[in-house]
């Protein structure tokens, strides 16, 4: 054991003695970071999410600024320019009628992106309002509930969806978008309902109701945001699912139809030039197959960031 | 059930036969069967009994925070005089944590880890008065100031991951104390806690009982918590008390086998013995209790008489065990080998002496 000396303290000035108590108190003196300071700093650990939001942002701002500077030039053709090469203002050529691919590219990501994140909506405020009820409740509720999940998942999907919109309108993308939310709840509920199947036994929410929490404060304020992680991965799925389906709906005629722009309909448009023009098959499917991408590894990074239990690495 | 209760004096808390018994597939689990007793004013009440005895849930009961399978099948939990077994849902959550506050065994997962502790101590307090969002704030930094945090307004801000054991336990603290209950149930505090970070924890729930004037109802396995703490005991094994005693008296003079052999098996320092003094056998099964005493099989008294269940009998004022043993002196030295006619007979005399 060494021990401090008398003699060696009597000539060090106080302050230095300061200095040297105050070092158990080390970690009292790391500044204090919000939660979303944390949050971001945890956000940017994860390149890929980085990349994502990055071409997310692109992909919005051409979709939003493009089609509206350029007004409806995207369903105007131009006999004169049918099939010609690109140009400075047509980057992507003009079609088999003389549109610009560019702008209609553009106005077709808007829509993909529009109905994306509306159906997303629906899909992530039923899912989680039917798989917080059925997880918290458990019971004959959560049995009913379930039961409802297992009947909408063994519905096939897409013939529900051409019906409705058959039989609501074709070509409406109002009609589009709740018929892509009320069939596609059934995952995003399902992983509410687990997390919050573990979370209502867990000690905290225990605690909360010793200290006399009702149940709405329970479910919308102690479980709720512990739910996070499978909420945003839902809503990720939920994106690119949503984005899929549309175009699927629009290949397929029944979803939005020419002159209207959409994703599907440009590639149902270009499937006969499969081999003479086989790059305009390309511009449509690369954005969809960004949109898609950027979406799941934006879920993973946000998913990431929200978890506070998540450690930030050290550079 | 012979008990001494003062006629005329409500207490504070005082629990008539209470039964919680779960309802699981395999059978009917009588975790908490026949529980009474009541704490008084600023009394605090050690609860103590091995794992699985029906300690938490008794408590549980009292807050009624009893969860499917189980149920609270009989008996009252009088809260001045009132029965909250007849409250309704809205009545309980304002008696929950403002009346009757609880800590639990884990700090380390009791506090909400996507909250800064400071917003669950306010809350805690908003959700009982009515009081702005900011006043709150203020009264949570008050309440960290008092359970020994430094630096309360910095710490008020950070995340139960960014805090020790020790500090997380004293936030719980905090949060329970903060609406000024009269009733604090401590389920285990300081279980979870190294040994210098638990003396701290007692101390302070001392200094809080002194300057609160509140009760405290004191759950633990560790007897020496008791000590420390307890100005009542009681000892309960599978669901029912089996004594009852002012601290003192629980530990110099503790009348019922079960109590004796806890005590005896305390590890003491300079004990020159090769193993531990141990209750043999274990705990027996809730699905299928023995006939009888409870803890006939593993009561190095146990006589034939045993298996007809024992009585409650009061020993002294105030003090109570469940046995068929005589209050008088020491306990027969009949053990379990001793001869069937020899057991007989002395069980024969203590019965009727009993009665």
């Amino acid at each position: 054991m060494d021990r401090i000396e008398p003699a060696s303290l009597a000539g060090v000035d106080t302050s230095a003695r300061d200095a040297l108590r105050s070092d158990t108190d080390e970690i009292d003196l790391i500044p204090v970071r919000t939660f979303w300071q944390l949050a971001r700093q945890r956000f940017m650990q994860h390149r890929l999410a980085v990349i994502a939001l990055f071409v997310l942002a692109i992909l919005l701002v051409m979709a939003t600024v493009i089609p509206l500077a350029t007004g409806i030039q995207y369903r105007l053709s131009d006999l004169r320019l049918i099939n010609d090469g690109p140009s400075l203002t047509a980057p992507l050529g003009y079609d088999e009628v003389g549109t610009n691919i560019f702008i209609r590219l553009a106005k077709g990501t808007q829509s993909s992106l529009i109905i994306g994140g509306a159906a997303v909506l629906i899909i992530v405020g039923i899912g989680t309002f039917v798989g917080a009820i059925s997880g918290y409740a458990g019971g004959w509720i959560d049995n009913v509930l379930m039961r409802m999940v297992d009947v909408v998942l063994s519905l096939p999907v897409l013939f529900i969806i051409l019906m409705i919109v058959s039989f609501f309108g074709v070509g409406d993308i109002r009609v589009v978008i709740i018929a892509i939310g009320i069939t596609g709840w059934t995952l995003a509920a399902r992983l509410i309902r687990a997390e919050f199947l573990t979370l209502r036994e867990a000690d905290f929410v225990q605690a909360a109701r010793a200290l006399g929490a009702g149940h709405r404060r329970i479910i919308l304020r102690h479980i709720l945001p512990s739910a996070m992680a499978p909420l945003v991965v839902a809503a990720a799925l939920g994106v690119a699912d949503s984005v899929v389906t549309e175009a699927a709906l629009s290949f397929l005629g029944y979803g939005i139809s020419p002159p209207d722009a959409s994703l599907g309909n440009m590639l149902n448009k270009v499937r006969i030039y499969f081999f003479s023009a086989p790059e305009r098959i390309l511009y449509p499917s690369v954005v969809l197959v960004l949109i898609v991408l950027c979406a799941s590894f934006l879920g993973d990074g946000i998913r990431d960031a929200l978890d506070p239990r998540q450690r930030i690495a050290s550079k | 059930m012979t008990n001494a209760v003062d006629a005329g004096d409500v207490g504070l808390l005082e629990l008539r036969d209470l039964k919680t018994h779960f309802f699981t597939q395999d059978g009917t689990v009588r975790a908490v069967d026949g529980v009474t007793f009541e704490i008084r004013d600023g009394q605090t009440l050690g609860v103590v009994g091995e794992s699985g005895c029906g300690k938490s849930i008794t408590a549980m009961s009292v807050l009624r925070l009893i969860e499917r399978p189980g149920r609270i099948i009989g008996g009252e939990v009088l809260l001045r005089g009132k029965n909250v077994l007849n409250y309704s849902d809205q009545e309980m959550r304002d008696v929950r944590g403002n009346q009757i506050s609880m800590i639990f065994q884990e700090p380390m997962t009791s506090l909400n880890p996507v909250y800064t502790c400071g917003d669950q101590i306010a809350e805690a307090v908003e959700l009982h008065e009515a009081i702005s969002r900011r006043e709150a704030w203020g009264r949570a930094i008050e309440m960290l100031a008092q359970v020994g945090i430094p630096e309360p307004a910095r710490r008020a801000k950070q995340y139960p991951h960014q805090m020790s054991g020790g500090m997380r336990q004293r936030v719980m603290i905090a949060m329970a104390l903060s609406t000024n209950p009269e009733l604090l149930i401590a389920d285990e505090p300081t279980t979870a806690l190294d040994v210098t970070i638990q003396a701290q924890i007692l101390e302070l729930m001392k200094a809080l009982r002194e300057r609160n004037k509140m009760a405290i109802m004191l759950i633990t396995h560790d007897l020496g918590v008791v000590a420390e703490m307890a100005d009542e005991v009681v000892v309960m094994y599978s669901g029912k008390v089996f004594e009852r005693a002012d601290a003192l008296t629980i530990f110099e003079q503790p009348h019922n086998p079960y109590t004796r052999g806890l005590l005896a098996s305390i590890p003491r320092l300079g004990d020159k013995r090769e193993r531990l003094e141990v209750i043999r056998g274990v705990v027996p099964n809730p699905l299928n209790l023995p006939t009888g005493c409870l803890f006939k099989r593993r009561c190095p008294y146990a006589m034939p008489v045993c298996d007809t269940p024992p009585p409650v009998r009061q020993v002294k004022a105030g003090h109570i065990s469940r046995c068929w043993l005589t209050p008088e002196s020491e306990p027969p030295s009949i053990g379990a080998d001793a001869p069937p006619e020899v057991a007989e007979a002395a069980a024969q005399e203590l019965t009727v002496a009993g009665r």
